[in-house]
């Protein structure tokens, strides 16, 4: 990236509290974030540092109180919440801590949740879900249901839904939170795999250390701003 | 398929793949509908089966002429001078005539009278309708199932398919009526209509049997066409000795019907919509419980970028699904607990009238769309709740 061109995501003067039982609790009172296009950024943090509530305002769930919110070309800030909806479902993947998948669809079902939201035929949806669980390495374990497979295969589902729409941002919550060391350490890999060969730009929030280090970049957040983390080069 | 349909088609799919979860609360929901739809439904087959049977009684083509100034047969009085007019009139007075030229017509007296039921002894008060030997021919739908109508003056009585069934009256059975007994010379069937709980004598024999000299309550005429009931109605008025008045047999048993239909509907509708409203309150408390136990399911498909719109119709088509199988069970069990099933009540002539429960598709239609309104109305708020639920919940629960 050069200092010309335009981040991916771009947040200027954040401005987010909650009020709770009537006292007013800040969160961010001026937050400033740039981060270009296939980045790929671990946040870490305390708790109650603001990290989900940042993941919130960049998947569009929640807006903040004042300031810009611009992903690509979009000013999220600006969006209603239909729109942030419709936002969602074509800009960006979500992969939780705990898969959320649905227990009662299959791993293939699961992973066509976000195409049944394009104008898509049923052998085009097919075809990109089987083309993704091949990715993540469960090719023939399409019709399996989540309980019958392992958590780290779980995730990888979850991955798969979060790519199959091709979004340009992934948005992955604490994604080796609920999985032992190998589990978390291949999911990583897949991350890492999709943000250098087919460059998306993922921001991952953990609690993890050695989660942090397969991003290309960590940043801390405390007291509501940034501190980026010097790496050995 | 558009992709709001295709939203709502797995949001449903994920709601009734989970009710396995909430199998207890999601049956009573569906037991509580059924209970209020088997309610309304019995009393609306209730009400079907009085009307049936007692405007199946009633031709167009049959007139009654009552006197004294009432519309009902039981206090009805024609004093014989004015018959004796009726009968005098010539030419097209609207009423049929036999080949000599006399009118169709058939004097008529109905006597309460206390018959004991041959299965447990009890007594009910049966009518005995006495009336002229041409009185069966007049009607229109009456036929001998059995043995032969009685003869002029004896002491013989025909007796309704459904009465001699149920007093175990057979031809040839000797049974008292009032003071005197009385022989079965026949059964007669009505097409289940309310004739069939009646006892037919001779009007001679009757009012004989009964002190009842003289007496004629009501006059039944032979129409020549249902339109020429005004035309009698005009002749009637002419007979200045007694106020008389004209009503079809149709309009007569109609008229009866109405009242007591009206008012079984009247208990049955109120009981059936307080059940209702605690129904709906139940039915509201399943569906907030529903979207309670799939708050991360709803929450995870409306991150993804499922419409608020997906998240209501699929909330609440899970409600009138469950309604749905509540009328289901419900019209089933009405089914098979209430059609057919035999009644009686009092009828207009302070005597015992049968009658047969009858569960037809304006019934379960009528009952069935109160069932489903509770799941409409009681699945509303849920609804319009799932589509509140905050996402967040989504991105830090275990599924």
């Amino acid at each position: 990236m050069t200092d010309t061109q335009e981040p991916y995501i771009a947040l200027s003067g954040i401005r987010k509290g909650y009020r709770i039982g009537g006292e007013a609790i800040p969160i961010f009172s001026n937050l400033d974030l740039a981060i270009p296009r296939g980045d790929f950024v671990a946040i870490m943090g305390p708790s109650g540092s603001g990290k989900s509530t940042l993941l919130n305002m960049l998947a569009g769930i929640d807006r903040p109180d004042a300031g810009t919110l611009r992903i690509g070309s979009s000013r999220l800030d600006q969006m209603g919440e239909a729109a942030r909806s419709s936002w969602r479902a074509h800009h960006m993947g979500i992969v939780f801590q705990f898969y959320n998948l649905l227990p009662m669809l299959t791993a293939a079902e699961n992973v066509e949740l976000p195409l049944l939201l394009k104008p898509l035929s049923a052998r085009e949806r097919r075809t990109r879900v089987d083309k993704v669980l091949d990715l993540v390495g469960l090719a023939g374990r399409e019709k399996q249901y989540p309980a019958m497979m392992s958590g780290g295969q779980q995730q990888r589902v979850g991955i798969a839904r979060a790519i199959v729409s091709d979004p340009g941002l992934l948005l992955c919550d604490e994604p080796t939170g609920d999985l032992d060391r190998k589990s978390a350490d291949e999911v990583l890999e897949m991350l890492r795999f999709l943000n250098r060969e087919l460059g998306k730009t993922i921001v991952m929030v953990t609690h993890d250390p050695q989660a942090a280090l397969y991003a290309k970049r960590t940043l801390h957040l405390d007291k509501g701003d940034f501190i980026e983390e010097k790496r050995a080069a | 398929m558009s992709t709001l349909m295709k939203q709502t088609r797995v949001m449903i799919r994920a709601n009734l793949s989970s009710l396995p979860r909430r199998l207890a609360i999601s049956l009573s929901m569906a037991l509580s509908v059924a209970l209020v739809v088997c309610v309304l439904a019995g009393f609306l087959a209730m009400a079907k089966g009085f009307e049936t049977v007692l405007t199946g009684a009633g031709s167009p083509r049959v007139a009654v002429v009552l006197g004294g100034g009432t519309h009902q047969e039981a206090g009805s009085d024609i004093p014989a001078s004015a018959i004796r007019t009726l009968d005098a009139m010539t030419g097209d007075i609207g009423v049929s005539r036999d080949t000599a030229g006399n009118l169709l017509s058939s004097r008529e007296l109905v006597v309460p009278v206390d018959v004991k039921q041959a299965e447990d002894g009890t007594t009910r008060t049966l009518a005995l309708r006495g009336m002229d030997a041409v009185g069966p021919m007049i009607r229109d739908g009456i036929t001998l199932s059995q043995g032969r109508f009685f003869a002029p003056g004896a002491r013989e009585i025909v007796v309704g398919d459904h009465l001699a069934a149920e007093f175990g009256l057979h031809v040839g059975d000797t049974v008292r009526l009032g003071a005197v007994d009385w022989t079965v010379a026949g059964h007669f069937s009505a097409n289940g209509s309310a004739f069939e709980s009646e006892v037919w004598g001779h009007l001679d024999a009757v009012r004989a049997a009964f002190d009842r000299q003289g007496q004629v309550q009501s006059l039944c005429l032979r129409l020549t066409s249902p339109a020429s009931l005004g035309s009698l109605q005009a002749k009637l008025s002419t007979i200045t000795s007694t106020p008389l008045v004209a009503v079809s047999e149709a309009d007569l048993y109609a008229a009866q019907s109405g009242r007591t239909a009206s008012l079984i509907r009247l208990f049955g509708w109120p009981l059936a919509l307080l059940m209702a409203v605690g129904a709906t309150a139940g039915a509201l408390n399943t569906m907030m419980s529903s979207v309670s136990d799939r708050t991360v399911e709803i929450a995870t498909i409306r991150a993804l970028g499922f419409s608020r719109l997906s998240a209501f119709l699929g909330t609440w088509v899970e409600a009138i699904i469950l309604a749905s199988a509540g009328v289901a069970l419900g019209l089933a069990t009405a089914w098979l607990a209430f059609n057919g099933w035999q009644a009686s009540t009092i009828g207009a002539n302070s005597a015992r009238m049968a009658f047969q429960l009858t569960v037809t598709p304006d019934v379960m239609l009528t009952a069935g769309l109160l069932g489903l309104a509770i799941g409409i109305l009681g699945g509303a708020l849920p609804a319009i709740a799932a589509t509140r639920l905050p996402l967040t919940a989504a991105l830090r629960t275990r599924g």
